[in-house]
């Protein structure tokens, strides 16, 4: 707990209290109020941390795309005869593919931890 | 950035430079004969010097470098030029004898095979690479 939250306490908690009570409240004894307070505080910390996983997949399907889409341009650069090197177009096409099989893995885990949860029992 | 397959730039490099090994004993063996070149002296052999490039890779570990191989460049052999007698040839000096290229063709048969095979392992290393990938990918699988 932040120091400004203890003081906000001390505010709250009647006169006849001892401060020692205010560093250390009993669960039950927080007023709703307060715990309205510190959710309050919490949740835009919880927002920056870390990114939802949406759009770390959104930014790995884009990135597989990427990859599609550069393998696309080394075939057709050696099909019509730009120079590219004819294993630069296979190595492009075979990372395009893993990549892809590696989308599909984490689709399939995702979509089988959902399954899961829903068969649960409640 | 996704690195799926890791440590295959520097095999990428190498199949480049294998290959304009490749195209250089090629032409090698294509002008084995050239007694007449553009400056008028018979064909000199060439060969390829490799290089190493260090560049740093992306996506490994502790930003641990991979080496790459380019070719430097493409250079003269010096041995001079085999002389046979063959009076009747326009390109024979007084005494009959015509300059003919430095070029052993046992010894640049060799040289493609060598090149060859080190395309080829090149070729096993990205399948394998390809094959640990898939097979890392399948530990997801049920």
């Amino acid at each position: 707990m932040d120091p400004i939250s203890g003081l906000r306490l001390a505010n709250i908690i009647p006169n006849g209290l001892q401060p020692l009570d205010v560093q250390a409240p009993k669960p039950g004894s927080i007023p709703t109020q307060e715990l309205s307070n510190l959710a309050s505080v919490k949740t835009p910390e919880t927002q920056n941390v870390g990114r939802s996983f949406s759009d770390f997949f959104t930014e790995m399907t884009q990135e597989v795309n990427a990859k599609q889409s550069a393998a696309s341009d080394a075939v057709q650069g050696v099909l019509s005869g730009q120079n590219v090197p004819l294993h630069r177009a296979m190595l492009a096409v075979e990372e395009a593919s893993v990549s892809f099989q590696l989308m599909v893995e984490v689709r399939n885990k995702l979509l089988e931890s959902y399954q899961e949860l829903m068969r649960m029992q409640i | 950035m996704i690195q799926t397959l890791t440590g295959i730039d520097s095999t990428a490099s190498a199949l480049a430079a294998e290959r304009i090994r490749m195209d250089v004993i090629s032409q090698n063996i294509a002008n084995a004969n050239l007694t007449h070149g553009i400056d008028g002296k018979p064909y000199q052999r060439q060969q390829v010097i490799f290089e190493k490039v260090l560049q740093q890779a992306q996506g490994l570990d502790g930003g641990a470098a991979a080496q790459q191989v380019q070719v430097a460049r493409i250079e003269q052999d010096h041995r001079p030029a085999r002389l046979i007698y063959n009076p009747g040839h326009p390109d024979a000096d007084a005494d009959g004898m015509v300059a003919v290229p430095n070029i052993n063709i046992h010894e640049e048969m060799a040289d493609l095979i060598v090149a060859s095979r080190a395309y080829e392992a090149n070729l096993a290393v990205v399948k394998n690479a390809r094959t640990m990938a898939l097979q890392t990918l399948s530990i997801g699988k049920r």
